[in-house]
């Protein structure tokens, strides 16, 4: 699956990287949808980290894509392209250019799952919020209550960035470290999206999504430390912690994938 | 048989070392080439490296939380004799299958 410049969201193409990774042996189940974190990709988020061959090899159908700015996919001057609302338009028009049709009763292959990981979870809560007729089941991962983007001390960011002058907010410099040093990454339009999810910070209560989520966070994640007052908030959510892992590091965990792939196949 | 070791490959990007996170599989498993063998963090991400080659898991070096050099050992197979010649080994002089000629061509001016 290449770029779909043949469907326009609001008028003009986001030019996102999306891929469609079929299994060898198709169990005949809803495809899954991967979002990944800020300041990573589809490559780092899901492929280095063994995600699509461990849904593949459970007969899931696997659609990514890269978020504005990261990956391949394009990085647009205009903030409007990376806020929240206009992301989560780009993803329903990803799944409706693959066919995803509304959940029926009985039929296993209809509707989507969702696996999200960080700014990731908080798209996936959101779009499952609005989108109950098409989302069957949820796994967010490295989740929490509040924004970590929308409390990001963009002034120390770009004195960084210009002067060199360290950032003193510990979660900011963390993030921009992540940012920085992947080689790939477009700092500036990291920037950019920054400034458009403080326009549009995480209201977890806003919204609630009422499907089955399954929220799995390192037990030294210090960005998920509120994942289960996120948990509260859903009708039927359960936690999963992850002994001795952090917010990087839970990515790769094995008892995380099957937790995953076992929770989207109820 | 023989045994064939494995050092932790190049990570790119200037990467010289690597956290054992956990392994996913254990001394005497039987694995498949490219079956995923470890999980390693590095400054950068956290990746799961596929096995470069088939055979049984005779040791891995390094328990969850040791850091691992780039070209240390990581992992000991052992394998069919006949097999051990993908790695490490010269492959046998053979002929060249095509010739190029090395003599200028001189400009005709």
């Amino acid at each position: 699956m290449g770029r779909h410049r043949d469907h326009l969201v609001e008028g003009s193409d986001p030019q996102l990287s999306v891929a469609l990774h079929p299994p060898a042996s198709d169990a005949g189940l809803r495809p899954v949808l991967l979002l990944h974190g800020f300041a990573s990709s589809t490559k780092l988020n899901w492929v280095d980290s063994g995600w699509i061959r461990f849904l593949n090899e459970a007969g899931r159908a696997v659609i990514t894509v890269d978020l504005p700015g990261h990956g391949d996919s394009a990085a647009p001057e205009a903030r409007d392209s990376y806020s929240p609302s206009r992301i989560r338009a780009d993803v329903l028009q990803v799944l409706q250019d693959h066919h995803v049709a509304p959940l029926r009763e009985g039929v296993p292959a209809s509707g989507v799952d969702i696996i999200g990981y960080s700014l990731g979870s908080r798209l996936a809560w959101e779009f499952g919020a609005t989108q109950p007729e098409l989302v069957h089941r949820m796994v967010l991962g490295g989740p929490g209550s509040g924004d970590p983007l929308a409390e990001f001390d963009l002034a120390a960011a770009q004195e960084l960035l210009a002067e060199g002058t360290p950032i003193k907010d510990p979660r900011t410099a963390e993030l921009m470290r992540m940012a920085r040093l992947v080689p790939t990454n477009d700092v500036f339009a990291l920037l950019t999206m920054v400034e458009a999810v403080k326009d549009e910070p995480f209201i977890p209560a806003e919204a609630v999504p009422r499907m089955p989520l399954l929220l799995v966070a390192g037990e030294n994640d210090d960005l998920a430390a509120t994942a289960q007052e996120l948990a509260d908030l859903a009708p039927h959510a359960e936690l999963l912690k992850l002994p001795a892992r952090t917010h990087a590091n839970a990515v790769t965990s094995r008892a995380f994938k099957a937790a995953a792939v076992a929770f989207l196949s109820a | 048989m023989a045994e064939l070791s494995f050092p932790l490959p190049d990570l790119g990007e200037g990467l010289i070392e690597a956290t054992i996170l956990e392994w996913l599989v254990a001394e005497g498993d039987q694995v498949e080439r490219n079956q995923p063998l470890v999980e390693v963090e590095t400054t950068k991400s956290t990746v799961e490296l596929p096995s470069p080659q088939a055979g049984t898991v005779v040791k891995v070096h390094g328990d969850a939380g040791s850091v691992i050099a780039v070209g240390d050992p990581l992992i000991v197979f052992e394998v069919p004799d006949d097999t051990a010649g993908i790695v490490g080994t010269v492959p046998a002089e053979k002929a060249p299958a095509r010739r190029v000629r090395l003599s200028a061509v001189l400009d005709d001016d």
